[in-house]
């Protein structure tokens, strides 16, 4: 398996293959900047939470630079975070608890997949996905799932930590990895992670 | 009466959590749902549901009924001014 390409972003800009592309620093609302900035047309964005937001962004500069399988099957999404939908979590809290009634349309955003359905609606891609909660950013099991992906017949993973703890301190590492000839390695891919977020 | 449309636009921002838009964005005669509108779906259905009881003490009893009355700004404006009349 090979390494095609990889998108990043958080409050400081919007990233592809490590270049920044779109400075946010400063902005109050730098998804709401971004999405600006990427002349998107897709209504539906101003309804997600933060976390699908930040990996919708993510796809959508990473579009600009490859192509993604048509519609159908042959892309697996494997997304993992550490906070699952916590922030939004707390949210629905607030509406219950504090504003009188819960929110349905916070609900549906109570469970962290919900970022990989809005991608798979937007692409229409219909294959399987996957979202897992962990401490920290493991990039042997990205690896281990693309692996088992690709003997599935899948013919290209999009991966992504992505993650929003709180206002402001969100972040989403997206990447995208081909089933041909190649050898990726957990160290490699731990390297741009941490080059993006100067670990 | 146009204070209506405008005072419906924010309760739709606020209720909808619909933080980047501003009024500005939303046209009174504008479809609400689907990819033509605001992009709203059923679940935001059931938030006009709970604004139009919670706001206005109005219940929609005919789901029928929703449809049009969900359409617009303006349609949401209508049926309040009628019902409250």
């Amino acid at each position: 398996m090979k390494l095609v390409a990889h998108s990043f972003i958080n409050a400081s800009g919007l990233y592809v293959n490590g270049t920044r592309q779109i400075d946010l620093t400063g902005e109050e609302n730098f998804l709401k900047k971004a999405y600006s900035e990427l002349n998107i047309d897709y209504s539906k964005f101003h309804k997600m939470d933060n976390l699908s937001k930040l990996a919708f962004l993510a796809t959508e500069l990473m579009n600009e630079v490859v192509s993604f399988p048509a519609e159908g099957e042959g892309m697996q999404l494997i997304f993992a975070n550490q906070s699952s939908s916590k922030q939004t979590d707390m949210r629905f809290i607030d509406s219950y608890a504090n504003q009188g009634s819960p929110s349905p349309s916070l609900f549906v955003y109570t469970l962290p997949n919900i970022v990989t359905g809005e991608l798979c609606i937007r692409h229409k891609w219909y294959g399987e996905n996957t979202f897992f909660i962990q401490p920290a950013f493991q990039s042997a099991q990205f690896i281990e799932q693309a692996e088992l992906a690709f003997s599935k017949g899948n013919t290209q993973c999009l991966c992504a930590w992505v993650d929003a703890k709180w206002q402001g301190n969100e972040e989403c590492f997206l990447f995208l990895i081909d089933h041909s000839e190649g050898l990726l390695k957990p160290t490699e891919l731990l390297e741009i992670y941490k080059s993006y977020t100067h670990e | 009466m146009s204070n209506l449309r405008e005072e419906l636009k924010a309760q739709i921002i606020e209720q909808l959590n619909l933080e980047d838009l501003t009024p500005s964005d939303i046209v009174n005669d504008g479809p609400l749902f689907g990819d033509e509108g605001l992009g709203l779906d059923s679940i935001d259905a059931l938030e006009f549901i709970v604004l139009l009881d919670t706001h206005y003490g109005i219940k929609v009893p005919d789901p029928n009924a929703a449809r049009e009355i969900f359409h617009s700004v303006e349609s949401l404006a209508s049926y309040i001014e009628k019902t409250k009349a």
